[in-house]
């Protein structure tokens, strides 16, 4: 951890992303991706205003429950590739660790990357080890990264009014104990 | 809500940001019975419970429990963004909260506005007037905010009386948000505002709620 914002929403460094908090410079992208069908598995597609608050809320969360996701930025180019990083919104049964990519920044192992990175940060910093995630029958692409960061599928729930799988991280502690 | 408008590059440079430096935390602010603090977990239930409400359907409501939280944090990485946003308000003596009020600029808006919405039982009381008459007095002396806006819906009547309490003139020239369907209220500027008849009435309503030797004249108020 390098340095802080005003929130403390921590800043982490991988190889090829930083994970830091949302500005108003990702706004394009965050307002791109949600107007696009990358956005079909997290409650879009939905227009730009909100995204606005989409991206805000991002912010806020981290005042509300003391972690939050990050925004994926790509080192290479500065650009916002996505986010990853805690959610414990209001209808949420436990914290989830959630994520998604912007458009162009798939199948380089980004998402993997920087999810790893905050799975590691949420069990040492927020005591969020084994958290689960929220992923929707068909929503392949997303099964593939949990099954690749060891989650697995653990039991079926309803979540906006419709069913939904809840995948469970590994818990490190128990792993390294 | 325009959805035309757009920005991009650095924030400092987009014009509803405030410029040079801005808070590292959110301000409190006191007047005479009320303190406005920053939106704190603990008083999410209380604007859940009014965004819930019909009372909320002027300001985007009502709205489901996720709609809510997002909204409240959202509330929240305002600040964090623009550098000013919404409070949290509390009375001194109870500590309870009545509401909300501040400044709000979501993305491609023309301007920065100044708003408010008060827990449906707790209106009446002058308690919008009192925190946005604080909040105005932050932006323009600390923050050197030359005007701002309310936009408002034309069948909030309740926040049409507020505004003209506070000085503020219907602008039908000024760019709205929303389907050009809010009527855009602007707000005197500090210098119109310095020693004058409204700022006068202002105190002297609030004074009145708070020992009520004049009755207020007219309908409900918030």
């Amino acid at each position: 951890m390098s340095r802080m914002s005003a929130l403390n929403i921590p800043v982490i460094e991988t190889e090829r992303c930083i994970l830091r908090a949302p500005e108003e410079r990702d706004f394009e992208a965050a307002a791109a991706f949600g107007e696009s069908e990358r956005s079909k598995w997290v409650g879009g597609p939905y227009p730009r205003r909100a995204a606005w608050g989409v991206l805000l809320a991002c912010i806020g969360h981290w005042a509300l429950r003391g972690y939050g996701q990050w925004m994926i930025e790509d080192r290479a180019t500065g650009e916002a590739a996505g986010r990853t990083g805690f959610l414990f919104n209001d209808g949420w049964h436990e914290p989830e660790i959630g994520w998604w990519l912007h458009d162009g920044f798939e199948g380089r192992g980004l998402a993997f990357e920087a999810t790893q990175a905050a799975l590691a940060y949420g069990a040492e910093h927020f005591g969020l080890d084994g958290p689960i995630s929220y992923i929707r029958q068909g929503n392949t692409r997303s099964a593939a990264l949990a099954e690749r960061l060891g989650a697995t599928p653990e039991r079926e729930v309803e979540f906006f009014d419709a069913p939904c799988m809840i995948w469970r991280h590994p818990n490190r502690a128990e792993a390294a104990a | 809500m325009t959805e035309a408008a757009t920005f991009t590059g650095n924030p400092l440079e987009n014009p509803l940001t405030i410029p040079g430096p801005r808070p590292v935390t959110i301000p409190t602010l006191e007047t005479r019975r009320l303190r406005l603090e920053p939106p704190k977990p603990e008083d999410y239930p209380n604007f859940k419970a009014t965004f819930a409400s019909y009372r909320s359907r002027f300001m985007g409501g009502p709205l489901n429990p996720y709609e809510s939280w997002m909204l409240y944090a959202a509330e929240i990485g305002h600040w964090q963004i623009r550098g000013f946003g919404m409070w949290m308000i509390h009375l001194k003596e109870t500590g309870e909260t009545v509401g909300m009020a501040g400044g709000w600029a979501p993305a491609g808006w023309p301007e920065r506005e100044i708003a408010w919405i008060i827990w449906p039982e707790k209106a009446g009381k002058g308690y919008a007037l009192e925190a946005t008459d604080a909040a105005r007095r932050f932006f323009y002396q600390t923050q050197g905010w030359e005007g701002a806006v309310s936009y408002l819906d034309p069948y909030d009547l309740s926040s049409i009386k507020l505004a003209e309490r506070l000085g503020c003139k219907k602008d039908k020239e000024a760019p709205t948000i929303g389907n050009d369907e809010a009527a855009v209220y602007r707000h005197p500027s500090p210098a119109a505002l310095r020693n004058t008849q409204i700022e006068d009435g202002i105190a002297l309503e609030i004074e009145h709620h708070i020992d009520p030797i004049f009755k207020h004249k007219g309908g409900a108020v918030d």
